[in-house]
């Protein structure tokens, strides 16, 4: 009953451990208090009704009016009976919360708030769960079942986080689970009477059970499987080998990409999909705009000293109507509306891409809403892999004109106050001073920072440099070397610096395979860029990028390429750019350009570097390969050679006439050779010749004297070969006087008598045992495997007797004993 | 008669004069005891190792016989004792009694004060009795009334006695069994020495025409021989190993006594002088733990319900425990010294 009692109570205690990894998904921690009262309330009452002996059906009722109970006093409707006995009313607020959980579920991103709907959820889920595993683990007395209640737990944020998931709430989990299993068997061996010890030794308490050790054994080789079982079937994506074989990787670590915007590392994605050794197709867009801008898809707008970030998004679910910038336009824009269609193929964002300014959504599928500030159609759970839709979207074009009219934004303003904001960095700081100190508009100050970012100042094109925080924006500005997210996020950190909102925009260029107005960009498409806020006119694209260098580039009237041999007079409405049709002027007039130039944007220039030939590394692998399975029979060899290394030291033995067995001459027989060294030739003979024995199946018995070792291979095995007879008999005899005589054996060859017994016993073996005698010989593998075995059951052994007296040490029970033994 | 002490017997025969004087005592047995070359050779161990022999068996298998003929192969004082149910304890050491002529006590030796002394069917006297040779065997003296007699050098009981089955028959105490060196059977004749016994015994009687070949003298001087084979270290753990393996033994109620521990590797000294060695091999102990050991221990009374006898028990230990594994180190040998024979220290469980 006790058990019973106790195991209930661990039960509950695992339940609420195996709700860890919901800490995943709430901001704070008011869920785990709600959720351990419901919990509590519910082992109470299951202990108690197991006290009074109430059938199992009783016991669930029972639990699932604790439940109830527990829910009433924490989530109270203002109708309740003495604060906790429900009503009607309660039920009825119930039901409200239920569904406002579902309303909050899908306005809010992880974390999420404290909300009751949302705790009210949880705590009926912990709750429920709770009432589960005491069912299955104390009831039915199954609590390897109780594992799947709780992995319902853990499915949650699972759910909503589909790239990675925190690990160590997941640990905490499991370890509860194993709690419970681990009680409910101790319970079990309890009950049964006895630790049974399967020899029939008494066995200490610290001592494990020898059974343990099969236990042992079956829980390696259970890792071993889980770990090596991906490791082999290559099909599983994620798997091990799949992440080890793509280094470079795809940035955010494997496709399957999704769960929180906020979460996701652009610039990694970014960097990865460039460094892709293949090209993929990612998106496919059709619009009815002659020459459209970038298609972009996400922006990151929160500076950190370690770059920028991407800021949680929030809005409004994208189907409806969206907001019309062509309300309010300033003078000298022209805005214009266009559809296009978008037919996202490998991207997995939870973003999807859009031209900038969207006005109407449509054939969307799937919880998308748009941020208006970012200007970004996003998702909490779904993915944009597969999406196909189509929008509405309103292209702006601005005048230089325009923008010089622009005015420096209110100090209050909201976007002056989140999107200047800019860690000091000193030479950056001395960088925008110099670049803007004569410039007095606005726009005229980003031209100044823009125009920087050109071959004249020494900066080129390479993809080979990465990273955007404030170390790498130094060593950036100083090296002058990077690609498009160096410029994108050096360019909106200098006009931070200098004052004047900016971020950092994704998304694709136009790419080089286009035919009318349908665009097929791929992964090399991808693409950053700045964007700039003027007050009046909003977000402002700019391209700092070398033009040569991105295929698909477009400029604008009021960003020109800065590296043009000719700056093209602005004419208003032509938004036309050198484009991607000619690198090579620009290039031409570099002088480390080529190399600079990234190959593997322009599909003719030759794929990704030549692999190296496979095949030293399929030879040094057989080779290693080969050399372990040497490996026994070289130490046998090596056994064999310092056996026999004594024989050529050995001095001669001349006294032929005084024979070890006929001590004529007196009690004390003087012989010439050095006794020590007689013995342990002996010895190393006689070891040899066990070791023979094991390598060729014939029994070797310890209990056995070297005489009757010989006597007994002379008999058995060795039968009729006089030569070989006489060879084991010197053999034991020189063993047995080694050990037990005052004068070892001399004068005697010992190792023309064991290569007879090795060639007699050689000669009687098949040749499956002969072949695994020279291959790999069973005396030295069963030499390692005791030496592992020993060493690790002493290792066990150490463990489980520390760990029993440190047990006993902080065991209250420790007094007891010590009272009763006085 | 004064006896030489064992410092003026010296030391190591030579090789051949104790094989040709142990040689001569085996042959002139065997005159009589056809067939049994390993019991003689064990009885005469005995003798060598200053060690008293039982021999046990069923009636007319020539107990008797045996004892007689190593007595009488012996040039030395034999006196032979009838155990009978009414044999008195003063008839074995001796009794005081008053001379009318001098007026004073004078001690009668009893039959023990002889060099082989012959208990015939030791069984059948009383428990009372048979505790009257207890002193003698092991202190090799004599107390009567107050009076302390030494007995003579070699001094060796040989008894027989029948297996405790058969009718008429007390059970030695376990302290007379005890200072038995050895137990040994006799065992039917093989069928070709049966015959030789029968064209042999069919006229005469071959112990009569016995003669010594050997005395006293010779035997002290063979002791003293086997006293100097050598002992190995790895040899005397063995022997440790083995009795302690019976004291731990889960079908043994009593285990051997330190005092077998001592006779086990005195005999084994004899057995490897018999044999023409200077050393002392681990399978002298083999051969020897039945004989030595075997009578000394009691089984449990499971093992007793099991019909397991305590020879069986004893050849069960011997085939079961291995062999001590250090050997003698030598400055060649570099592997690193097993601790304790390789074996985890015995922690007797404590209550």
């Amino acid at each position: 009953m006790i058990g019973q009692r106790s195991l209930g109570f661990v039960a509950a205690a695992a339940t609420l451990l195996a709700a860890a990894p919901l800490s995943a998904i709430f901001q704070r921690w008011t869920w785990l208090i709600q959720a351990a009262v419901a919990v509590t309330v519910v082992a109470g009452v299951a202990a108690l009704a197991r006290m009074l002996r109430v059938p199992l059906w009783g016991q669930i009722l029972g639990m699932l009016a604790g439940l109830l109970l527990a829910l009433t006093w924490i989530f109270p409707g203002g109708t309740e009976l003495l604060a906790f006995l429900p009503t009607p009313a309660t039920i009825d607020h119930f039901g409200d919360l239920m569904a406002a959980s579902v309303q909050d579920m899908r306005s809010y991103g992880v974390k999420v708030p404290d909300t009751d709907p949302l705790l009210f959820v949880t705590v009926l889920g912990v709750g429920g769960v709770a009432i589960v595993v005491d069912v299955l683990a104390v009831g039915l007395r199954r609590p390897a079942l109780a594992g799947l209640p709780m992995l319902a737990i853990y499915s949650v944020p699972v759910a909503v986080y589909v790239d990675s998931v925190p690990a160590v709430p997941f640990a905490i989990g499991a370890a509860g689970y194993l709690w419970l299993l681990l009680t409910d068997n101790v319970d079990r061996v309890r009950r049964f009477g006895r630790r049974f010890t399967g020899e029939g030794r008494d066995i200490d308490v610290w001592e494990s059970s020898p059974l343990a050790a099969a236990g042992r054994r079956l829980a390696v080789v259970g890792v071993a499987l889980a770990v090596a079982l991906p490791l082999a079937v290559p099909g599983l994506s994620g798997g091990l080998l799949n992440s080890l074989n793509s280094g470079n990787g795809t940035g955010t670590g494997r496709p399957g990409q999704g769960g929180s915007p906020s979460r996701i590392d652009l610039f990694a994605a970014l960097s990865g999909q460039l460094n892709q050794s293949e090209t993929t197709d990612m998106v496919k867009v059709t619009t009815n705009e002659p020459e459209p801008f970038y298609l972009r898809y996400a922006v990151a707008d929160d500076l950190r000293p370690n770059g920028f970030q991407v800021r949680q998004p929030n809005g409004q679910p994208a189907n409806r109507r969206l907001p019309d910038p062509t309300a309010e336009p300033g003078q000298g824009v022209q805005q214009r509306k266009y559809r296009a269609s978008v037919e996202v193929k490998n991207l997995n964002m939870p973003f999807l891409p859009s031209y900038a300014e969207p006005i109407r959504i449509e054939d969307l599928s799937g919880a998308w809403l748009y941020d208006r500030g970012q200007q970004v159609l996003f998702s909490n759970r779904d993915n944009s892999r597969g999406k196909k839709y189509s929008f509405d979207y309103v292209r702006s074009i601005y005048s230089e004109e325009a923008l010089r009219r622009a005015q420096p934004l209110a100090a209050d303003n909201p976007i002056k106050q989140q999107q200047t904001q800019a860690p000091a960095v000193r030479a950056v700081d001395l960088l925008v001073r110099r670049l803007v100190e004569d410039k007095n508009t606005q726009y005229d100050k980003v031209r100044g920072i823009y125009d920087y970012f050109s071959v004249k100042n020494g900066f080129s094109y390479s993809k080979t440099t990465e990273g955007g925080n404030s170390d790498e924006i130094t060593n950036f500005l100083t090296n002058k070397v990077g690609y498009c997210q160096q410029y994108a996020v050096a360019m909106a950190w200098l006009v931070r610096a200098a004052g004047i909102p900016a971020r950092v925009a994704f998304g694709f260029t136009n790419g080089s395979n286009s035919s009318g107005g349908t665009y097929v960009l791929t992964n090399r498409n991808l693409h950053a860029w700045t964007e700039v806020y003027f007050d009046g006119f909003g977000w402002v694209p700019f391209d700092a990028t070398p033009a040569y260098a991105v295929q698909g580039s477009t400029r604008s009237a009021w960003a020109p390429d800065t590296d043009a041999p000719d700056p093209v007079s602005p004419s208003a409405g032509s938004s036309a750019a050198p484009g991607p049709a000619d690198p090579s002027p620009g290039a031409a007039g570099r002088d480390n350009s080529d190399t600079d130039t990234d190959n593997g944007f322009s599909g003719s220039a030759g794929g990704p570097t030549r692999e190296a030939p496979v095949w030293p590394w399929w030879t040094a692998g057989i080779l290693a390969l080969l050399a372990l399975l040497a490996l026994p029979a070289l130490r046998r060899m090596a056994l064999r050679r310092r056996r026999s290394g004594g024989r050529a030291a050995r001095p001669v033995v001349t006294t032929t006439a005084a024979g070890p067995a006929a001590p004529g001459s007196g009690p004390m027989v003087v012989v010439e050779a050095d006794p020590d060294r007689a013995r342990a030739d002996a010895h190393a003979a006689w070891d040899e010749l066990l070791d023979t024995l094991v390598d060729y199946r014939v029994l070797v018995d310890r209990t056995e004297t070297p005489r009757a070792t010989a006597d007994r291979l002379v008999r058995d095995e060795l039968g009729g070969d006089t030569q070989a007879d006489g060879a084991v008999r010197l053999l034991g005899r020189a063993e047995e006087r080694a050990r037990y005589a005052r004068q070892p054996l001399t004068g005697e060859e010992l190792h023309p008598a064991l290569r007879a017994v090795r060639g007699e016993l050689a000669s009687r073996a098949d040749r499956r045992t002969r072949l695994m005698a020279a291959v790999l010989p069973p005396s030295v593998l069963q030499r390692w495997r005791t030496r592992f075995t020993d060493r690790s059951s002493g290792l066990v052994s150490t463990v489980s007797l520390g760990r029993y007296r440190l047990a006993r040490r902080f065991n209250p029970r420790r007094l007891l004993a010590d009272r009763a033994a006085r | 008669m004064t006896q030489q002490t064992w410092d003026e017997v010296g030391g190591l025969l030579p090789h051949d004069e104790f094989r040709a004087a142990s040689e001569a005592i085996v042959d002139n047995i065997e005159q009589v005891i056809e067939g049994k070359t390993a019991t003689v050779r064990l009885a005469l161990a005995v003798l060598l190792a200053e060690g008293h022999l039982l021999i046990e068996d069923v009636p007319g298998v020539g107990k008797t016989k045996l004892a007689k003929a190593l007595a009488r192969s012996i040039d030395c004082s034999v006196r032979r004792i009838q155990f009978t149910p009414d044999l008195l304890p003063s008839d074995v050491t001796g009794v005081s009694v008053y001379n009318q002529e001098t007026h004073d006590f004078e001690f009668r030796p009893g039959a023990v004060f002889a060099n082989l002394v012959v208990g015939d069917e030791i069984n059948r006297a009383s428990p009372k009795t048979q505790s009257a040779l207890l002193e003698c065997m092991e202190e090799r003296q004599v107390t009567v009334d107050g009076v302390t007699y030494q007995l003579q050098t070699p001094f060796m009981v040989i008894a027989t006695q029948n297996p405790i089955e058969m009718e008429g028959t007390y059970p030695l105490p376990e302290a007379q069994r005890d200072r038995f060196t050895a137990r040994i059977a006799m065992g039917y004749p093989g069928p070709e020495a049966e015959l030789a016994m029968l064209d042999g015994h069919g006229a005469t009687d071959p112990l009569q025409e016995l003669r010594p070949v050997s005395d006293a003298a010779t035997v002290r001087r063979l002791i003293a021989h086997v006293r100097q084979v050598h002992v190995a270290d790895a040899v005397k753990q063995y022997a440790i190993d083995l009795v302690t393996a019976t004291r731990e033994a889960p079908d043994l109620r009593l285990g051997a006594s330190p005092r077998a521990t001592l006779q086990l590797l005195r005999t084994a000294r004899a057995v490897a002088a018999l044999e023409g060695r200077d050393y002392v091999l681990p399978d002298d102990l083999q051969v020897l733990a039945v004989p030595v050991l075997a009578h000394r221990i009691i089984p449990t009374a499971d093992a007793q319900l099991a019909r397991r006898t305590t020879d069986a028990i004893v050849s069960e230990l011997v085939h079961r425990l291995p062999l001590p594994h250090d050997r003698k180190r030598s400055p060649y040998d570099t592997r690193p010294p097993a601790p304790n024979n390789g074996r985890g220290p015995y922690e007797p469980r404590r209550p």
